[in-house]
């Protein structure tokens, strides 16, 4: 009996340990980040922007068709001395609990970025909730601007940057990738850059008398880093040209002239390639052979001329490989003579076959880098010309 | 004999890595890549090298004792005095040391990582109160348990495999890039882990068939390794020798980066379950150890009456043993605790008993 009384008691108590979390969160107290961004203001603070999902506006399904949309975000800023004290501000004005666990994007300041951006990446990889996944971006202008957009095909601007971002339409990179980056002495950084822009409009009757240009987030090329702080930045067109040096991604689209009519563009998409970096080093003179490997198709022909004939896709392939040795060249002596900072990580590689000059070069690497040669070589293959032979809107001689 | 159960040399293997493996993946990763960077690869297969070792050591002396533990042939090698003193030993600073130690980094974890508004000492009560229950009920329950839950050790592999996608093998070059040192360093910690096959030493007399000791041993070791070098390995490859040394975790950390077509991801708790449920094992072998050798040392004929102050010493000590926040943690694990265990409890007593043993002609029929 008294057995069994004390079965029962300890049960009862053990029920204590069976109400759940401790401090629970219930989502409709909890504020969903979606996106965050930092810049430093005039006088010297931080301010910290903070896209917050609207759960509601998600909810709808699809959306009734001339019905206008609610805005599905909520973007809101606070500003302190530190990221965390901004936070603390921003959370007397979100009456719900901040939650970092499903931020996408980190938009850094073009200010922020340049006064270092190592101020910001701490807060975000000592803190539990934010992913070393997330996206970092950095602003031309203030990351404010960026946050405070609307996107019109996603539900918020975040998402769309982070959609954008992972479809690798430009050099994205995550906050792990951009931490290694900061971390190594063997490469400088580089962040996808992102400007707000005017971008189409949004048809429909209520914007028939005056259509308002929509204002949307867009990837425009990369911002160059020394340490972690900004120095400048590489266009669209330069931007390829250090993917292919990075070796990734490769994707991308160039035009050639025309084999037979060199005024008119034949457009090949590359789909896939490879880099490999050979370092020499003989103690003074450094050099680098590129090797970089590239396969594409032929997409696209302004010409007339019957392309399907094996000298010509010859003729495309060094024309493809011109082109991108060309690119490749214009992002290089963009980063030797302009910048100076190795983006492209020559040093990992040089790191790799000569161990014990490292040590000696690390510390100086940049201007190292700066004086040192570098062998492009492209070997370019064209292997699918899309669906047809020579054009079919052209007719027979 | 204190304990009535037995178990199989399957059960065996399957408790011996629960004893090395769950706090071995969360913590020895930092520990060893901080030292020896990219080629913390190498500091495992060193660390491995010793724990065969260890393990040999261990057996070899086990089995000159048939039936009987640690405790007990310390004192028929040694002598009564001598051999009560390092029967202490072993008690105070191997078995309540690491496990106090098991629940601190329990804790530490659970608050850094997942719950950080609940204190610290509700995780060790809670802990501490469902081993109890498990070691009261001796060694077959404890086996069985752990029989249940080792599986999930399985989802490291699958883990593993998953992230393969964001992996890149070039941040494991140059190899051997910082020389020999920085390598032997870095394998201390991981050696003292897997050295912690010495608690064998515990479980030779219980086991069905004490013959395949040599082998379950052996086994034992390897595998522990085996998955010790996949979660290094898995957060070097990720992160890069620079970032990988900074985490705390980082198979934590690591895990966390899995996304699969954002889909499968955010599946950090995987590493948790693993970690949770071999902690208790792991907690329990260790809590189990120094039950039962507190019990042989003091002559008593059973060892329940001893598993709730036991207990309550391990929760006790689990906060001023190890330091007052978790930077003094982990300085204490990796400068103080990891090379002076390995150097005196793991080899230095095991290999002057056996040497003494074999002097002194005692023990005798090792016929294994």
């Amino acid at each position: 009996m008294l057995k069994k009384i004390t079965v029962f008691i300890l049960l009862v108590l053990l029920t204590g340990f069976l109400v759940g979390c401790w401090s629970r969160e219930e989502i409709t107290q909890i504020a969903i980040i979606l996106g965050t961004g930092v810049d430093w203001t005039a006088d010297g603070r931080i301010r910290l922007t903070v896209q917050i999902a609207k759960p509601g506006s998600f909810a709808g399904g699809a959306e009734g068709g001339g019905k206008g949309r609610e805005p599905a975000s909520w973007a809101v800023s606070a500003e302190g001395k530190s990221i965390e004290e901004a936070e603390r501000y921003l959370a007397m004005r979100v009456p719900r609990d901040i939650y970092w666990g499903h931020c996408i994007t980190l938009v850094i300041g073009e200010e922020m970025a340049k006064k270092g951006t190592r101020i910001v990446t701490s807060f975000f990889l000592r803190d539990r909730e934010p992913r070393e996944t997330m996206w970092v971006m950095v602003a031309k202008g203030e990351a404010k601007d960026v946050l405070e957009t609307h996107s019109n095909l996603e539900k918020t601007s975040a998402q769309a940057a982070g959609l954008l971002e992972r479809m690798k339409t430009g050099y994205s990179v995550q906050l792990r990738e951009f931490a290694e980056m900061l971390a190594s002495k063997g490469v400088q950084p580089v962040v996808t850059r992102v400007e707000v822009k005017e971008a189409g409009v949004t048809p429909g009757s209520e914007q028939e008398k005056k259509s308002p240009a929509h204002k949307q987030v867009e990837i425009t090329g990369v911002g160059v880093f020394k340490e972690d702080k900004l120095i400048g930045w590489l266009d669209a067109e330069k931007t390829r040209g250090l993917m292919w040096l990075k070796g990734e991604p490769m994707e991308g689209v160039i035009t050639v002239p025309s084999p037979g009519e060199p005024d008119k563009e034949v457009s090949i998409l590359i789909r896939r390639g490879k880099t490999k970096i050979v370092p020499k080093y003989d103690g003074k003179s450094l050099r680098f052979d590129v090797k970089i490997d590239m396969e594409g198709d032929m997409v696209e022909q302004q010409s007339l001329e019957d392309l399907a004939k094996p000298e010509k896709i010859k003729f495309l392939e060094s024309g493809m490989a011109e082109e991108i040795k060309r690119r490749c060249n214009l992002a290089l002596k963009k980063a030797q003579k302009e910048y100076a900072v190795d983006i492209f990580g020559f040093g990992n590689a040089f790191h790799r076959k000569y161990k014990k000059e490292w040590r000696e070069l690390k510390d100086r690497w940049d201007d190292v880098f700066r004086q040192a040669e570098v062998n492009i070589t492209v070997a370019a293959r064209v292997r699918v010309i899309g669906l047809s032979t020579k054009r079919a809107d052209v007719p027979e001689k | 004999m204190l304990e009535q159960g037995k178990i199989d040399s399957k059960q065996a293997i399957m408790l011996m890595l629960s004893t090395i493996l769950p706090t071995a993946i969360l913590t020895v990763p930092a520990v060893t890549a901080k030292s020896a960077r990219q080629d913390s690869w190498m500091s495992i297969m060193i660390a491995t090298t010793v724990g065969l070792l260890i393990a040999r050591l261990v057996v070899v002396l086990g089995l000159r004792f048939p039936g009987k533990t640690l405790f007990e042939y310390a004192e028929e090698i040694l002598g009564k005095v001598p051999g009560k003193i390092v029967g202490l030993l072993y008690i105070w600073l191997f078995f309540l040391y690491i496990g106090s130690g098991v629940i601190r980094e329990y804790g530490v974890f659970m608050v850094t990582a997942i719950m950080p508004d609940t204190p610290i000492i509700v995780f060790h009560i809670v802990g501490v109160a469902v081993v109890a229950y498990m070691v009261r009920n001796g060694l077959e329950v404890l086996s069985r348990f752990n029989q249940l839950t080792i599986p999930t050790t399985g989802l490291l592999a699958i883990v593993f495999i998953l992230s393969t996608k964001d992996m890149k093998l070039a941040r494991l070059l140059p190899v051997f890039d910082a020389g020999p040192l920085p390598i032997v360093k870095g394998s201390v910690a991981p050696a003292m882990w897997l050295g912690e096959i010495v608690t064998f030493a515990m479980i030779i007399p219980y086991l069905i068939r004490p013959r395949e000791a040599h082998r379950v041993a052996t086994l034992s070791i390897l595998l522990c390794s085996f998955f010790l070098t996949m979660s290094i390995l898995e957060a070097l490859l990720i992160f890069g020798p620079n970032v990988t040394g900074h985490w705390i975790f980082p198979a934590f950390n690591a895990v966390r980066v899995v996304s699969i077509a954002n889909f499968l991801e955010r599946l950090e708790s995987v590493i948790m379950v693993i970690f949770m449920l071999g902690g208790f094992v792991k907690l329990g072998v260790f809590y189990y150890a120094a039950v039962l050798g507190s019990a042989q040392w003091l002559g008593l004929k059973d060892y329940r009456p001893l598993v709730l102050p036991v207990g309550v010493i391990l929760v006790a000590l689990s906060i001023p043993l190890w330091g007052e926040n978790i930077v003094e943690v982990l300085h204490f694990i990796g400068q103080v605790y990891a090379p002076f265990a390995l150097i005196v409890l793991e080899v230095g007593i095991p290999l002057l008993l056996l040497i003494v043993s074999l002097t002194k002609g005692k023990g005798g029929e090792s016929d294994a």
